[in-house]
């Protein structure tokens, strides 16, 4: 098996807290990983290490054997490193349609003269990029409201909408920040089955952070947990289910 | 007509370049960032073209007009020196945000004033007199500046319907969420107020030949302020808002000058109308941003009604190859 993303030791402190302290895991190409852990863990620091977002403290990270640890969030996201966030941040006053084409920006290559003149390359790399972009609207089954703002989509739809803006990016590696937050059993279900098969068709690896277990349990191939910042256990769903670390972060003593 | 020309030529063409600084405002606005920078530009293309008329190029004989070729180099020259002034300028200033960036840009504007009232070059306190025109009447400068507008209002149409023009909203939008997407947000930006800067200097230089004198009252904090306006109640979200808010604004104490005129006002109420130009404007900010949050112009305008295809197996395969 391939290390497709590898973190070696990261550290992020703020002021006095250790958000993150001393990580290190390695993700595989094509599985599922999930990272569980309490409010406050560091779940939500350690994906805005992963994608450049948050300065690393110590540490280094690589992916695809590559030295990613001081690289910009844009730099990042152009080795093929997506996100979507668990306080959803679309671009609210674009319709879906443009946030979805915004986010093919790395695979397009239109220059400023080009762009105002409207040449035949650039009248068909826009065709392109709006089709496709109709496409991944299809898939999250919003193409029909395409041309309405972000920002008047429910909460369940916002998150799909995020979804396929990640997935625009064309990453090899998605990162999806409580993609099933604030949504019932059935649809958590619904998600999970969504989620394996964006994974088979789109050829991804996937991390999710993701509070509900038995979703959790059901959908990663393996997972890691983290408490008060530490890696407190990782591996195969049963075999993490039954860590006396990992019952006594979550229940307590 | 020839009276009305002769009355309110020099207001019509004044109109179009005050509607194009609004433009220049309002690009880098298209990236979220809010520079006042736009009048210090405007104050630099003008001395460039002052000084190179009086000082640089050949001395034109009396009743002869300066050539207008002369008029556009001095527009390209003072094009490249603000796209210099501007990468320069915009590398450190855009790291701040909001309001911070406004006062770095203000305090830009003031440095260009205050370097000009100090320099010999730019005739320091009294300025630059006697710029050559290359017209015999004052709206024949409409045969320029009206065709730049246009030409600057399709560059800024076509932009927003562009790749750039996209990476500009989603920076506005969010900035870290844009970054996550694979944009590089200081390029954008830097890139977004040097088109802005540039815009300025050209018309500054064309607007010194208008004008005939150039000086340091051109391009001060109190133009920033106005041009802000020109933004402001135009509408901020469409390239449309800022270029009827310079037309319409520039044009207002004009007509609130003929309003004043009108007979039985009280004395008080028409010296108010004649003189209150900036309490006036500073109501409309007021009460614009109060019942038109977006502003006259609504960008919704220019929505698209018909929905694109999706992909098909032919395009996925060039997209593919």
């Amino acid at each position: 098996m391939n290390d497709l993303l590898r973190i070696d030791k990261l550290t992020r402190t703020f002021g006095g807290l250790v958000a993150v302290n001393n990580v290190s895991f390695s993700v595989q190409d094509g599985e599922i990983f999930g990272l569980i852990g309490p409010n406050g863990a560091g779940k939500t620091t350690l994906f805005n290490l992963i994608t450049g977002l948050t300065p690393v403290t110590s540490g280094q990270q690589y992916y695809q054997q590559r030295e990613t640890t001081r690289l910009k969030p844009h730099q990042i996201a152009g080795l093929g490193i997506a996100r979507t966030f668990q306080n959803i941040r679309l671009f609210g006053n674009l319709s879906a349609l443009d946030n979805v084409m915004v986010a093919q920006h790395l695979h397009t290559h239109a220059g400023i003269v080009a762009g105002i003149i409207g040449t035949p390359g650039v009248r068909q790399e826009e065709k392109r990029v709006r089709e496709r972009a109709m496409t991944l609207l299809e898939r999250v089954n919003l193409a029909d409201r395409w041309d309405q703002k972000a920002r008047n989509f429910a909460y369940g739809d916002q998150r799909r909408l995020e979804i396929a803006r990640a997935l625009a990016l064309q990453p090899k590696l998605l990162l999806l920040d409580e993609p099933g937050a604030g949504m019932n059993p059935n649809e958590k279900a619904a998600l999970s089955g969504f989620i394996r098969q964006i994974r088979a068709d789109f050829n991804l690896t996937i991390v999710l952070i993701e509070h509900n277990v038995p979703m959790v349990m059901g959908l990663c191939d393996r997972i890691a947990v983290l408490n008060f910042g530490q890696l407190i256990a990782m591996g195969e769903p049963a075999q993490v289910q039954r860590d006396p670390a990992v019952i006594e972060a979550y229940l307590g003593d | 007509m020839q009276s009305f020309v002769d009355t309110y030529g020099f207001l019509i063409v004044t109109m179009t370049l005050q509607a194009m600084l609004a433009l220049s405002l309002y690009l880098p606005l298209m990236a979220g960032q809010l520079s006042l920078a736009t009048p210090g530009f405007f104050a630099l293309g003008g001395f460039v073209s002052a000084v190179m008329s009086t000082q640089v190029f050949p001395e034109v004989p009396a009743g002869e007009l300066f050539p207008l070729p002369y008029v556009f180099l001095e527009m390209g020259i003072a094009a490249v020196l603000c796209a210099i002034v501007a990468v320069i300028v915009g590398f450190p200033a855009l790291r701040l945000r909001g309001i911070y960036l406004a006062l770095a840009t203000i305090a830009f504007v003031e440095v260009v004033r205050v370097v000009a009232l100090n320099l010999p070059i730019t005739g320091q306190a009294v300025g630059i007199f006697g710029i050559p025109q290359p017209f015999e009447d004052n709206f024949e400068y409409i045969t320029i500046s009206l065709p730049m507008l246009l030409i600057a209002m399709f560059f800024v149409y076509r932009l927003e319907r562009s790749r750039v023009g996209r990476a500009f909203a989603a920076l506005r939008e969010d900035e870290l969420a844009a970054a996550a997407m694979g944009i590089a947000p200081t390029r954008y930006k830097v890139l977004a107020f040097v088109m802005g800067a540039v815009l300025a200097g050209i018309v500054g230089a064309l607007n010194a030949h208008l004008l005939n004198t150039w000086n340091t009252r051109q391009g001060t904090f109190d133009a920033a302020i106005l041009t802000l306006a020109f933004v402001i109640i135009g509408g901020s979200r469409t390239f449309l808002g800022p270029v009827m808010g310079g037309l319409l604004l520039t044009a207002l104490p004009e007509v609130l000058r003929a309003v004043a005129g009108i007979d039985g006002l009280p004395p008080i109420v028409a010296q108010f109308l004649t003189e209150g130009r900036l309490i006036i404007y500073g109501l409309l900010i007021a009460f614009g941003t109060l019942f038109f949050p977006q502003g006259l112009i609504s960008p919704d305008i220019f929505r698209r009604r018909k929905k694109p295809e999706l992909e098909t197996a032919v395009t996925k395969a060039e997209a593919v190859s």
